[in-house]
């Protein structure tokens, strides 16, 4: 049997799994998205959008939450993956298990435990009231915020195991030459270790921004009705209004959205220099 | 007043957990001195360098820098210069970003830190390289820029850490000499730390032999070769054919030493004295000794043996010649053909003088 034939047939099965359960799909959906009641051809859905600004708010609304969502991720994430960056063999394996261990549990289970954590009652706000900071109990859930502290939760692992690669690949002498050149831990740190990990954080960032963007459970347990983000609506559209359509113009536009910002972020980012420094 | 060396170790001691790695370290280096510390691995030549450096602290002694003290003071603080095995450019500068970086550091103005940079390229011979990466340059290269990095803040001290390891032999030897170039027109006092003998011998002043963080011995390269401290030094540097046997008779300053097979070496005046009946090592090394088909000749010791093998070397020829149960090994310039081989397999003398051999007792201390 030829090389070619042998790859062609144990890359099969794989292949027509996902030509059956997501090409096919997705295409069907957009074909959907053009289609007024009768079925007939329509940009209705998508001029809809653009003219209602409703629906730009909300998308700007997911945009922003999932903005802040990479900032919290990324803010957090850095100083775990730098200690497992410098940490021994066994203890990185110790922190890689802590990083990974919640998302053995359900994101539904672990966005009711916030619930409880966070609410009116939760014992955050008991907490802060008993050691008299607070009168009245801050509001942690159903706002922006909320989602928010949800969605950091659900995704840090993935910022923190993007960055950590990129620091490990970072030569520890280089952190002793910076230090006998004169530079001091803070300036070393923002002259030679922030920057030779900007890999990890274009990786960690568009990887966090995607998956907030498409969020769906978090938005929904944690923002309640008032927190609507473009992947709600779209459920709500095709779940409960049986719009169909609308549900999939708006996935659509979703989608359009991230691949455009992701684009332009990471042409912002990979100019010459970065292109020259982090080539393969 | 005491003297101010530019660097001084008093009782210098570091241990990793209850493991000392280094132990009673003194040592005083002089303005412009090229000072090695030479040993295998393990043996705390680096963990000294980064005491030095500042990237460990002394558990116990005093390190003087200058004459101020130093210890607990940063790195950063120090003003010295390092080179690394790894070499440790920036890979995301360019080279003159990376030679920059120290003089940023020190708020030196745009104009000097190009003058300064500049020169610095042509002192390393590199000066087409500024606006390149690292990566875009060879191992010798990236070890001049290195260097460059190093020399351009004008360190108090330079200190290179197997500077030489990561680069092939024949670029090793040409930056070798080039560091000695640099050190001759610069006189930077300078702190090498290596484990090839020949590396030591060749750019140091003064060399510290060391072994299981103990210094072995402070002296010259011609000391250290000629009267090492201690059967380590002896055997560390260079070849040597190690010979074990019995004192049989002191007459003056001559020595003859006997061996379990009955080989009789005659040996010159040792700066240790000697005993009759005691143990003892004797050591020749292999360039010492001469083949001849003959025992005729001035030389003091003169055995029979049988050629066992010859390896051509390009400028020498490594010989083992089997003498009663003992196998010497012979370094010679003159090359053997088939012919002489199969003579000497049968039979060739081994000369030496009695000023060549060293004899050291076999129980140390």
């Amino acid at each position: 049997m030829s090389r070619r034939l042998s790859i062609t047939l144990l890359t099969a099965p794989a292949l027509i799994l996902l030509l059956g359960v997501f090409l096919i799909p997705m295409l069907l959906m957009l074909l959907l998205s053009f289609q007024d009641g009768q079925q007939a051809f329509t940009l209705a859905n998508y001029s809809l959008f653009f003219q209602d600004t409703f629906y730009l708010d909300i998308l700007w609304r997911t945009i922003r939450v999932s903005l802040w969502t990479v900032l919290a991720t990324l803010v957090l994430g850095y100083p775990v993956a730098m200690f497992m960056a410098q940490a021994s063999g066994k203890m990185r394996g110790i922190v890689t298990m802590c990083v990974l261990a919640p998302h053995l549990i359900s994101v539904v289970i672990r966005n009711f435990g916030w619930v409880v954590v966070l609410g009116e009652k939760g014992w955050v706000n008991e907490m802060l009231m008993a050691m008299g900071i607070i009168e009245t109990p801050l509001r942690l859930l159903y706002n922006e915020l909320g989602v928010v502290i949800g969605l950091t939760d659900s995704f840090i692992a993935y910022m923190v195991l993007a960055l950590a690669t990129s620091l490990y690949a970072i030569d520890p002498s280089l952190n002793k030459a910076a230090s006998i050149l004169g530079a001091s831990r803070a300036r070393t740190f923002f002259s030679v270790t922030l920057p030779l990990s900007l890999p990890g954080i274009v990786a960690g960032t568009t990887l966090v921004f995607s998956l907030s963007m498409s969020a769906f459970v978090t938005p929904a347990l944690m923002g309640g009705t008032s927190v609507k983000v473009i992947p709600v609506l779209a459920y709500e559209q095709i779940m409960s209004t049986l719009n169909w359509p609308l549900g999939a113009a708006l996935a659509f536009l979703l989608l359009g959205s991230t691949i455009v910002l992701v684009s332009l972020y990471t042409k912002l980012i990979e100019n010459k220099r970065y292109k020259e420094v982090f080539a393969s | 007043m005491a003297k101010v060396y530019d660097v001084e170790l008093r009782n210098i001691m570091k241990k990793f957990q209850n493991n000392v790695v280094v132990q009673d370290f003194n040592l005083q280096v002089e303005q412009g001195e090229f000072v090695s510390f030479l040993g295998p691995s393990g043996c705390g030549k680096t963990t000294t360098l980064n005491m030095i450096a500042g990237f460990l602290e002394p558990d116990g002694g005093d390190l003087l820098i200058k004459g101020q003290r130093m210890n607990g003071v940063p790195p950063y603080k120090r003003e010295l210069g390092m080179v690394f095995q790894t070499y440790s450019l920036f890979p995301h500068m360019t080279v003159a970003e990376n030679i920059a970086y120290g003089l940023k550091l020190r708020k030196v103005n745009k104009a000097e830190m190009k003058e300064r940079v500049d020169r610095v390229l042509s002192l390393v011979k590199l000066p087409n390289v500024a606006d390149r990466y690292p990566k875009q340059l060879s191992g010798g290269q990236r070890q001049r820029i290195a260097i460059a990095r190093a020399l351009v803040i004008e360190p108090s001290l330079l200190l290179l850490d197997e500077p030489l390891s990561n680069l092939d032999a024949k670029l090793r030897e040409e930056l070798r000499d080039e560091l000695k170039r640099l050190h001759h027109e610069i006189g930077v006092t300078t702190i090498f730390v290596t484990h090839d003998q020949e590396e030591a011998l060749s750019l140091s002043d003064r060399i510290v032999v060391l072994n299981h963080g103990f210094v072995e011995q402070i002296g010259t390269p011609l000391e250290i070769y000629n009267q090492p401290a201690s059967e380590f030094v002896h055997t560390f540097i260079g070849k040597t054919n190690r010979l074990e046997g019995e004192v049989v008779e002191v007459d003056g300053d001559r020595i003859t030493v006997q061996t379990p097979e009955g080989m009789l070496i005659h040996a010159a005046k040792q700066s240790r004295s000697f005993t009759p009946k005691q143990k003892v090592v004797a050591f020749v090394r292999p360039e010492k000794i001469v083949l001849s088909q003959t025992d005729s000749g001035d030389a003091a010791n003169k055995v029979k043996g049988n050629l066992q093998l010859a390896s051509f070397l390009g400028s020498y020829t490594e010989c083992e010649v089997k003498v009663g149960g003992q196998s010497l090994s012979v370094k010679i310039q003159k090359l053997i053909d088939k012919a002489a081989a199969q003579e000497a397999e049968k039979g060739i003398y081994c000369h030496w003088n009695a000023e060549d051999v060293l004899i050291m007792p076999t129980e140390r201390g």
